[in-house]
């Protein structure tokens, strides 16, 4: 009872701070960026434009070709602008790529000089042979380059022949997928939610000491756990306000919103308890910003990971971070990996109970000085 | 109800001590002054003695209560007003007290009813951030009184007041004190302990140099001073002298001796003089 009085309490402090509003205001930036900026997925489809240097029926034979193979299953005709001008263009989407076939040389010259595409010239000889010229823009990886290398040089057949003796095993048992702008979700709840706890319950600790208020509350039975409780609980609300604010627009139902809660209150009780700890240190928040600056970046760092699947050492793992993206990826996901997500919560919430015991500790000895 | 035996403290826990092997107590139902300079070591004590400040060295014992062990229950007996208001700026004066009230397992006052004993009723919800300072030190007072505490700390409780706020203040002070309050305040204003307390100690540089009532101090160095208006190079001069001290007999000498007279008579000395007569020092 005395809690949720001092909750009240301090959500009421809160809602008159200038913090509260900072973080309200991040979270509907976030959102307008969601809803209205951040494309659904960012890589989009690698474009290159073709010319066949080639007389009309070779080139008839060749697209027919093309649209023969499983690789290209779409053909349509649009418009694009190429040197001032419309253009009718068909346009071949392949799982990867979006392929333009163009209707001149100097077309081709044109997209790769002032449009930076990677072109392509496929001309045909009079012995019937094909030879490739690309335009590429120099930043192109090595790997691709080998790729263009191989395809041209190697014969059709043998490659084919080499693609099929290999086999293809999909990776991913779960057939869901997020789309990149879902995908940055979860690094969008733990940033607003658990760094942002860590930065606020330090900056509302130290006003509290500035204003001396504690010291009224130390002459009270009430014991400093309750005290310090009671603001946990609200960057706890704080975090599910925020969190709520970007995830409800952008994901509407789709994500498990039990689990969801689960995992946002155990993250951020982690999180506030560590902030509490940390600002025990300190008797202001200026000199305490650095350390909570220092711990801020480590808790960042599994972020790259994240997005950098190839940059993914295992020490990486040991960042509670870590472990907060993969579970709410998975909340997102509702992949109804509950069992995950659950023991990911039970980790964060003892983690954030022996920092809570350790900050109380602390607490009793300093708050009053 | 307060018992002090041998209490030193070091802010730095090394050898020297802000409180310096300080013994005193206090009756049930005694208001009891704590005066002394700035920085003599009244908040310290103070501190001591509500448990914000632990104790290192010596025995303290407060409403029944050993100040080594604190038991929760004591916070329930004990009011502490302190020198420096601390509320909550974003709360207004009543949300402050009810949620203060909240906090004690005893049965609390009406923060309405305190408000109008300080004058802040009109203020009630105004937030004590837009509050003057006098405002704030009202509002941190009554809040001490808030669990009916039967052991009140006051620090300073008049310091800064206007004089009919200061005078209030004194009534509540006095009538706390009538319903059997226990008091335990400091002040570096001698005035306020002479009108209200029943014994004084002072305090200097962390020790008690002496402890006795207003009325026994003065009647042991009352009496004795000598104020003299003199004309000396065509100015009126007034001054007190000491009719025990060596020194201001010497001086009083001379002045008779040398210069044109107009009044002089002996006058009862105020707690400020006699404490400058003991200490040897000023009160700020
Ligand atoms: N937090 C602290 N850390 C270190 N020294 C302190 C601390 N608080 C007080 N002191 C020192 O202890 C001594 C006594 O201070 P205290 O506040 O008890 O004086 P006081 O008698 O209450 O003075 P005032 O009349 O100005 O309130 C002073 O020398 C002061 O510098
Ligand atoms: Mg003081």
């Amino acid at each position: 009872m005395k809690v949720f009085s001092g909750f009240l309490k301090e959500l009421k402090l809160a809602s008159r701070g200038f913090y509260f509003y900072i973080e309200i205001f991040m979270a509907v930036l976030i959102l307008i960026l969601f809803l209205f900026i951040v494309p659904d997925e960012f890589s989009a489809k690698g474009e290159e434009y073709v010319f066949l240097d080639m007389p009309k029926e070779a080139k008839d034979v060749y697209l027919k070709g093309l649209t023969g193979e499983d690789l290209l299953n779409q053909r349509k005709n649009v418009k694009i602008k190429i040197d001032g001008k419309d253009k009718n263009v068909d346009l071949y989407e392949t799982e990867d790529s979006s392929l333009y076939f163009l209707e001149s040389k100097e077309d081709i010259i044109y997209m790769a000089d002032n449009k930076r595409k990677i072109s392509l010239i496929i001309k045909m000889d009079e012995d019937h042979n094909l030879a490739y010229q690309y335009y590429l823009q120099g930043y192109e990886s090595q790997k691709l380059k080998n790729l263009i290398r191989v395809l041209n040089l190697e014969s059709a057949h043998l490659l084919q022949e080499n693609m099929d003796s290999l086999e293809v095993r999909s990776i991913s048992i779960d057939s869901k997928r997020l789309s990149d702008k879902e995908n940055m979700l979860p690094s969008v709840l733990v940033f607003n939610g658990s760094l942002m706890g860590l930065f606020l319950i330090a900056a509302y600790i130290f006003l509290d000491r500035q204003e001396g208020v504690i010291k009224a509350y130390a002459l009270t039975p009430s014991p400093v756990w309750q005290y310090l409780m009671s603001k946990i609980g609200v960057i706890v609300f704080i975090s599910i306000l925020s969190s709520m604010l970007v995830l409800l627009p952008v994901m509407g139902l789709k994500p498990d919103y039990l689990l969801l809660l689960v995992l946002l209150i155990s993250t951020a009780f982690f999180s506030s308890a560590l902030g509490l700890l940390i600002a025990s240190f300190y008797d202001s928040l200026i000199q305490a910003f650095g350390t909570i600056y220092v711990f801020m970046i480590i808790m960042i760092l599994p972020n790259m990971a994240y997005f950098l699947p190839s940059w993914s050492p295992t020490w990486i793992k040991i960042f509670p971070t870590y472990s907060m993206l993969q579970g709410f990826k998975s909340v997102i996901l509702a992949n109804g990996d509950a069992a995950y997500v659950l023991s990911v919560s039970a980790g964060f919430l003892l983690m954030g109970l022996i920092m809570f015991f350790l900050a109380n500790l602390r607490y009793k000895k300093i708050l009053f000085r | 109800m307060i018992k002090v035996k041998n209490l030193y403290h070091s802010y730095k826990k090394d050898d020297i001590y802000q409180v310096k092997d300080v013994n005193f107590e206090v009756e049930e139902g005694e208001i009891f002054g704590f005066l002394g300079p700035s920085g003599a070591g009244k908040t310290t004590v103070q501190n001591i003695l509500t448990g914000l400040l632990e104790i290192h060295k010596g025995q303290a014992e407060v409403a029944g209560y050993d100040m080594k062990n604190i038991s929760k229950d004591m916070f329930n007996k004990i009011g502490m007003s302190f020198e420096q208001s601390n509320v909550y700026s974003k709360l207004t004066a009543l949300e402050n007290l009810k949620f203060y009230a909240k906090l004690f397992d005893v049965e609390t006052r009406d923060p309405k009813d305190l408000l109008k004993l300080v004058g802040l009723e009109d203020k009630a919800n105004m937030r004590a951030g837009e509050f003057s300072k006098g405002m704030k030190h009202r509002l941190t007072f009554v809040r001490s009184m808030i669990n009916n505490p039967i052991m009140w700390f006051l620090d300073e409780p008049t310091t800064g007041l206007d004089p009919s706020i200061a005078a209030d203040i004194k009534n509540i002070i006095r009538e706390k004190n009538k319903q059997g309050v226990t008091i335990f305040l400091t002040s570096h204003n001698m005035f306020i302990a002479d009108e209200l307390c029943h014994r004084v100690a002072f305090i200097v540089d962390g020790e008690i140099k002496l402890i006795d009532s207003p009325r026994n101090l003065k009647l042991q160095y009352g009496d004795k001073m000598i104020e003299v208006d003199y004309i000396k190079d065509g100015e009126n001069i007034n001054d007190s002298f000491s009719t025990i001290l060596n020194e201001d007999k010497k001086k009083l000498k001379e002045i008779i001796d040398n210069y044109e007279i107009q009044t002089m008579h002996s006058k009862e000395a105020s707690l400020e003089e006699i404490f400058i007569k003991v200490t040897g020092r000023g009160l700020v």
